[in-house]
């Protein structure tokens, strides 16, 4: 079930320690790989920047005070997938990026992989 | 002006105006005395010497009576209204006393009836330059009325004769006009004091012709009197309110506001600022209905809006907060889960950490999620171990919310460990906490958990989740490094965390 996703690369953008060690373990368990985790905006650019292969990402909405759609616009811009992960809900995102696929917090391991799934455009088996 | 009473020019003006058989006075904008004619003169009992350059009120002040004051208030309404609006005004009939020498040498005052008209005269600049009063005594005419009404002759014929009924009617169109005076002070007064903002706008261009306190202060208390709203408020031309005054008056339909932002200068001298006002703009229509001017009032609803938004912003920080706590409550299941097999343990540790977490958030809620108190998160966490075994060393440090959180987990990891595996294990061991602030750049937290009389330390075969989440929170929360010593004499922790990044709250 989770073959079509495995070996993917997937950057974790969360401030929160705990809940980016959860979506590691997540996603070690769909047998993706982790990358980042970035605690903020600048280290998420970063990683991009860098160069860093990516097969996706999931965002945190705010990361440590800030609004994460500057890394979100710089992934869209490398056409890397990616789904945002909110306590807002999908209410909280503003209209240009409305209609991204959003996860809502706290979240369970089927929302998240349907979610990176659903942003990859890859069947559900 | 002063042509006008001397000049002996090819047209003499003045000789006209002396020798004219009606009393005339030309008086300044601040009603003193500029000139006068012989008439003013006889009819006063005054001489020119006597009152030219004196302020009309000092010159004539309507003598000792008990009405005096009231005589004196009328004929100086009447002289504002003509001053200020600029038009003839008319007073139909009003008591004034005047002074004359009686044959001892000393002063009486005859009570006197008259009529007056106050002219405002202005230069072809359009200022005024001054106010030209022509008075006529019409006492006699008012004693034979009434000495004639009293009779039973009936009073018609001669009445007509002597201007009675005339006389009648101007006491009556005055003290109409005295009624609508005081009516229209009324409610002078009671626009200048409502809490909403009244203005009253003159005219295409939108010319200030009234405004009240509240209005005033909206503006902050910028002078607009007599000037167009663009020329008052060039700030606001952008916001599309002219447009609406605008429609207004080339319509004659109202237009109407809801917690409309208004940016504007609110304090003299001050930045601009976001203000929301509720209003109202109605036409303002002369007799035949023509549209003259606007009406604006309204409410500064501010406060209000702003309340508003932040209450919206405060329920939604809320519930990023409690989702954002649930899916940590969610990693520390799952995390723990992963670390026993055996589902009492599990329960026991996971709710030991449930427990560390809600203890900081307490602390937080406290002092209203200003922040915490490093010692105090460190009492929380470790007094079940016995206060006396932990010995605290450094000075206040006040930590935000989000670093609160964090220190408050990491200590609660740092004792369960050493109760389980070290000094807190035994009867004897200790632990020593100690901290300083570095100074330098936005300044830095170095701590140090020390154990000591402990059982032999032995390193950990693999990494728990006590110790990743320590790392991993000091690292990624936190921006800081921390060292895990396992010495042989006791594990030591050294922390080191920067104050100045911006934490996510």
């Amino acid at each position: 079930m989770s073959q079509p996703i495995k070996g993917r690369r997937v950057l974790i953008v969360e401030d929160e320690s705990l809940v980016a060690m959860l979506l590691e373990t997540i996603l070690e368990d769909m047998g993706c790989s982790p990358v980042g985790p970035a605690a903020t905006v600048d280290d998420g650019l970063k990683i991009i920047s860098d160069g860093e292969p990516l097969d996706a990402a999931l965002l945190d909405v705010n990361v440590a005070g800030r609004q994460v759609f500057p890394v979100a616009q710089a992934l869209k811009d490398r056409g890397v997938p990616f789904v945002f992960s909110t306590g807002y809900g999908e209410g909280g995102l503003p209209d240009e990026w409305r209609g991204q696929p959003t996860l809502q917090k706290p979240f369970t391991e089927s929302a998240v992989r349907d979610a990176l799934m659903k942003a990859m455009g890859v069947a559900q088996v | 002006m002063k042509n006008l009473i001397k000049t002996d020019g090819p047209f003499d003006l003045a000789a006209a105006f002396d020798a004219s058989p009606n009393p005339y006075l030309l008086l300044t904008p601040d009603f003193t005395i500029a000139g006068v004619n012989q008439a003013y003169l006889d009819v006063t009992h005054s001489t020119r010497e006597a009152i030219v350059g004196q302020p009309l009120f000092a010159a004539f002040d309507s003598g000792p009576g008990d009405e005096a004051p009231d005589n004196v208030r009328q004929v100086r309404a009447s002289l504002e209204r003509a001053r200020d609006g600029r038009q003839r005004d008319h007073l139909a009939m009003v008591r004034f006393s005047i002074p004359r020498r009686d044959g001892n040498g000393g002063e009486v005052f005859e009570d006197r009836i008259w009529s007056a008209t106050h002219t405002p005269i202005l230069n072809e600049a359009g200022e005024l330059t001054y106010i030209l009063q022509h008075t006529s005594d019409i006492t006699e005419l008012h004693r034979l009325r009434e000495s004639r009404s009293g009779s039973e002759s009936g009073g018609d014929a001669i009445d007509s004769v002597l201007g009675g009924a005339v006389l009648l009617r101007a006491e009556q169109v005055q003290e109409d006009n005295q009624r609508l005076q005081d009516e229209r002070n009324r409610l002078v007064d009671m626009f200048m004091q409502t809490p909403g903002f009244v203005a009253v706008l003159s005219g295409p261009d939108h010319v200030f012709q009234f405004y009240n306190e509240a209005y005033h202060r909206l503006i902050g208390y910028r002078e607009i009197e007599g000037l167009t709203v663009v020329e008052a408020m060039p700030d606001v031309v952008e916001q599309g309110y002219i447009r609406l005054l605008d429609s207004v008056f080339e319509t004659g339909k109202s237009v109407q506001g809801h917690a409309s932002l208004f940016r504007t200068v609110r304090h003299p001298g001050g930045p601009v600022e976001d203000a929301y006002v509720d209003f109202i703009y109605q036409p303002i229509r002369d007799g035949e209905g023509k549209v003259i001017g606007v009406f604006v009032q309204g409410h500064d609803v501010t406060d209000a809006v702003e309340a508003g938004q932040r209450q919206k912003l405060m329920i939604d920080e809320l519930n990023h907060r409690v989702k954002n706590t649930l899916a940590t409550v969610q990693s520390i299941a799952m995390q723990t889960a992963r670390s026993h097999t055996d589902p009492a343990t599990f329960a026991e540790g996971f709710q030991a950490r449930l427990m560390a977490l809600s203890h900081t958030h307490d602390l937080l809620t406290r002092s209203y999620w200003e922040g915490a108190e490093l010692r105090a998160i460190l009492q929380h966490e470790t007094e079940a171990h016995g206060a006396h075994r932990i010995s605290v060393t450094g000075p206040a440090m006040p930590l935000e919310p989000a670093t609160a959180l964090s220190v408050g987990m990491i200590f609660h990891e740092l004792a369960t460990n050493a109760a389980k595996y070290g000094a807190l294990s035994t009867p004897d061991g200790r632990v020593q906490v100690d901290w300083t602030i570095a100074r330098e750049g936005a300044g830095r937290l170095d701590l140090t958990w020390r154990e000591i009389g402990g059982p032999p330390v032995v390193p950990p075969a693999r990494k728990g989740f006590g110790s990743r989440l320590i790392e991993r929170n000091v690292r990624h929360d936190l921006a800081g490094s921390v060292e895990l010593d396992y010495a042989g004499d006791g594990f030591v922790a050294t922390f080191s965390i920067p104050l100045s990044r911006e934490q996510g709250v």
